[in-house]
């Protein structure tokens, strides 16, 4: 099966983002199963790696202003996090 | 007396059709981008809008594009012939937004096409509809490109409509920046959040042309009056399903919900109207939906901010130079006309006066940097008569010829400002401070007659005899212009 896809806007320096421990960060769905549903944002906690391999997802990297990074990371999501309830 | 104005878009599309002015796109268009590109281009090229039949993944939906973007889009919707010069337009803005206030009407529901299809609970979803993805690179998708947002002030009860884009986050969340200094960043930051109250909030998508014209401008009559004005006659609104406030009946969608206080998602980036990606994505205000209403067959507009020319900029600079004409105006200044040109994305507002006093120029910057109007410019070029305000060329010669570098430049540092402003340094972005300038192109009165440059052109240094005669003769020279 073909891995699914998420990216994530990065603020800060790229260097800084923590690989291998939980985190709070919000994905966005690139590959949703109804394509009405592309670019879906969610708030995860997830576990992040550098290495494109690493992880069963892979997670496009974009900067504040939209410019998006060549090589994916991989992402493990481990659950969806609801803010509004 | 009602203007010859449309009621809703579907009438506009159909008039934009009759004057030449619409490509009907039968072929199938991907929201995800392809859209946003052909409207971009639209906006670059100044071409015709385009009206979309087939969207991607939405069958039954449809977009019309670009719906402002020239002078000649806004005189049609005025009701005004297509080919009317800016001062036309202007002056015929100005005349019917100086009256009395129009009232709005209330119509039954059953007879407001805005509820011909209703959805709530869980069939309320954004994925739902449309919404495109407008920029390569943009935090998300833009369903509120080219629309209003309809609240109610929790004391005065007075109504507000403003432009304020929304991003889908996800089924129910919408997110966007309310700058804290619009009219619903004060209803909403200055008096639900303190009271940890939600603001029920109605997102207006696709009414009329000219109710978008108000929604967008500076005007401090409630934007429904200020509707009705421009149209000669009251807008007809309709009750919302979920909570007390009103929207246009015509309107092609309309998203009911409330904005919820202290919490913030963040949102952007996004091509704004500067022609950049520059407000930072940040925590930005929440808007949780509850309902969505929308006509058959519901046709939503895009509207696509980048360089210019496109409707944000051309109907902000036309608004903002207007509101600003009125502002001198009612305190005698002296002026001939206010230019805000929609090249410069509304951040250079062009002023023609009479210098029959001296520091003319200072009092007018004075009060237009004092204004409500100033966060979203900060450069101002007096000029003399002698200047065509609505000529670029002219203004340019007069700015780079009559401005002293040093006299002639006045600074003004700690304005209120946006986060949008690409030269800002980005501390001054997040707290939306700005500085402003002015540039006096008027020659100072002290100077002696004979010391003063006398302007060389062809109306100018001519007798009228020899202008007439080389205007009579022109094609017999052999000119072919
Ligand atoms: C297309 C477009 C998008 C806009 N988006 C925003 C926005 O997201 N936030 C904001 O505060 N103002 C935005 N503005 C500016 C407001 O619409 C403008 O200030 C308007 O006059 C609102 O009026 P008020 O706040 O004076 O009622 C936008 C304008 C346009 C034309």
């Amino acid at each position: 099966m073909a891995r699914k896809e998420y990216d994530t806007f990065v603020l800060t320096d790229l260097a800084l983002i923590p690989e291998d421990k939980e985190m709070e960060l919000i994905v966005r769905d690139l590959t949703p199963a109804d394509r009405r549903y592309k670019y879906r944002s969610t708030f995860a906690m997830a576990m992040v790696s550098k290495s494109e391999s690493k992880y069963p997802d892979l997670l496009w990297v974009r900067l504040g202003r939209g410019q998006l990074q060549e090589k994916p990371w991989s992402i493990k999501i481990i659950k969806e996090v609801n803010k509004f309830s | 007396m009602p203007y010859p104005v449309f009621k809703d878009n579907r009438e506009f599309i159909k008039a934009l059709e009759a004057n030449n002015d619409l490509v009907t796109i039968q072929q199938e268009v991907d929201w995800d981008l392809e859209m946003g590109a052909i409207v971009r281009r639209v906006c670059e090229k100044k071409s015709a809008s385009p009206y979309f039949k087939k969207i991607k993944d939405y069958p039954g939906f449809e977009a019309f594009g670009a719906p402002l973007a020239t002078y000649k889009r806004l005189a049609i919707a005025m009701g005004m012939k297509p080919d009317a010069f800016v001062p036309e337009i202007s002056n015929e803005y100005v005349k019917r937004t100086t009256g009395d206030p129009i009232k709005s009407i209330l119509l039954d529901k059953k007879k407001a096409p805005c509820k011909e299809n209703i959805w709530t609970g869980k069939d309320a979803d954004l994925f739902k509809l449309p919404g495109p993805m407008v920029h390569d690179g943009d935090g998300g998708r833009y369903l509120a490109t080219w629309h209003f947002v309809v609240s109610k002030d929790l004391e005065t009860q007075a109504v507000n409509w403003g432009m304020y884009r929304q991003m889908v986050f996800d089924e129910k969340t919408m997110v966007g920046p309310v700058l804290p200094f619009s009219d619903m960043g004060k209803m909403f930051y200055g008096k639900y959040v303190p009271k940890n109250k939600p603001m029920p909030f109605a997102t207006v998508i696709g009414c009329d042309p000219l109710a978008g014209v108000a929604a967008c401008a500076p005007s401090p009559i409630p934007e429904d009056e200020f509707t009705g004005m421009l149209m000669g006659a009251p807008v007809e609104l309709v009750k919302c399903e979920t909570c007390d406030l009103e929207v246009p009946a015509h309107a092609e969608i309309i998203i009911e919900g409330e904005v919820i206080p202290n919490l913030l998602i963040e949102e952007a980036p996004f091509g704004e109207y500067t022609g950049y990606r520059t407000s930072p994505r940040e925590p930005r205000t929440v808007y949780r939906i509850k309902a969505i209403t929308f006509r058959n067959n519901p046709i939503l507009t895009v509207s696509n901010m980048g360089v210019p020319t496109d409707e944000g900029q051309l109907l902000r600079s036309f608004s903002l130079g207007l509101e600003m004409r009125k502002l001198l105006e009612s305190q005698g200044i002296p002026i001939t006309g206010v230019f805000m040109l929609p090249e410069s994305t509304h951040h250079m507002v062009v002023v023609g006066v009479k210098p029959i006093y001296s520091n003319i120029a200072s009092q007018i910057a004075n009060l237009v940097f004092g204004s409500k109007l100033s966060p979203w410019f900060h450069m101002v070029i007096v000029v003399d008569e002698e200047t065509n305000i609505y000529n670029k060329d002219d203004v340019i010669h007069a700015l780079a010829t009559k401005c002293h570098p040093i006299r002639g430049i006045r600074k003004y540092e700690q304005s209120v400002g946006t986060p949008l402003y690409p030269f800002a340094d980005p501390e001054d972005r997040k707290w939306s401070r700005g500085a402003q300038v002015l540039f006096d192109c008027t020659f100072p009165l002290h100077w002696s007659k004979s010391d003063l440059p006398i302007k060389v052109s062809f109306n100018n240094v001519y007798p009228k005899e020899i202008q007439e005669k080389v205007l009579q003769n022109w094609k017999n020279y052999g000119f072919k212009d």
